[in-house]
């Protein structure tokens, strides 16, 4: 695909990945055929920055989790009061990586 | 999630729940009231969460006494139970190199991820958590 366009699709989305992830998308995205790139721009992710507000302030009813979907670590946060309220601390740390992971397995499966 | 992943957060969160409730336990005896809490929401807000009451719960419940642990938090039943039988299971799973208790938990995530579950589960949470407050836990 036109590398042009790919690096206007990094720099819009740079923040939804793992910077070091980055490299390698930029050369499966270089790789994929032009008929997949409404696929590609279609597919919707999930802001860390706004998980992480979510985290903040629902994260000892598990909410982050839920909306990660995460369904089952959620509930598991839910019953326990957010991990008796170190699960929902570590968190705070824990849910950007997370859904950045998150982000990766849905642009691995848009191209599976 | 990987299997090795999922089975070290539930063991870990295992083994904090029956350490705290090992804390927690000389703490509620007879006739005496304790002020020892973790809950965030409760300590900011003096609100009950939809949890609360379930270490109360579960304590009833270790000394046999069914009918004030669900008078606690109904919760403490589901807790109880699953940190009873989780270990047991996930041993059994590395033991005999299985995915069985991996297998439950995707099935009953996509389980819950479906409205007609979901829904439901959040209406009993929601119903669990204006009796708390009721309550005054």
């Amino acid at each position: 695909m036109d590398a042009q366009k790919v690096d206007l699709f990094i720099m819009t989305n740079a923040k939804f990945f793992e910077a070091h992830h980055l490299g390698w998308i930029r050369e499966q995205l270089i790789q994929l055929d032009d008929a997949q790139w409404p696929t590609v721009q279609m597919q919707q992710y999930k802001d860390p920055t706004t998980l992480l507000i979510v985290s903040l302030l629902g994260g000892s009813l598990g909410i982050d989790r839920f909306m990660l979907g995460d369904t089952g670590l959620g509930i598991g946060k839910l019953l326990t009061c957010g991990g008796l309220g170190i699960w929902a601390i570590i968190d705070w740390f824990m849910i950007m990586p997370a859904t950045r992971e998150k982000n990766m397995a849905a642009f691995q499966n848009l191209l599976a | 999630m990987s299997r090795s992943k999922l089975y070290t957060i539930v063991l870990v969160a295992c083994c904090a729940g029956w350490l705290y409730i090992g804390f927690q336990f000389p703490l509620n005896q007879e006739g005496q009231q304790h002020d020892v809490t973790l809950c965030v929401i409760k300590q900011v807000t003096n609100v009950p969460c939809p949890s609360c009451g379930t270490t109360r719960s579960v304590i009833a419940m270790i000394k046999g006494d069914f009918a004030s642990s669900f008078q606690w938090n109904p919760l403490g039943w589901l807790v109880g139970t699953m940190m009873f039988i989780i270990p047991i299971w996930i041993t059994f799973d590395l033991i005999f190199k299985k995915g069985s208790f991996m297998y439950t938990y995707q099935t009953t995530e996509n389980w819950f991820k479906s409205k007609w579950v979901a829904g439901p589960a959040i209406a009993l949470v929601l119903a669990n958590w204006a009796w708390n407050i009721s309550k005054g836990l």
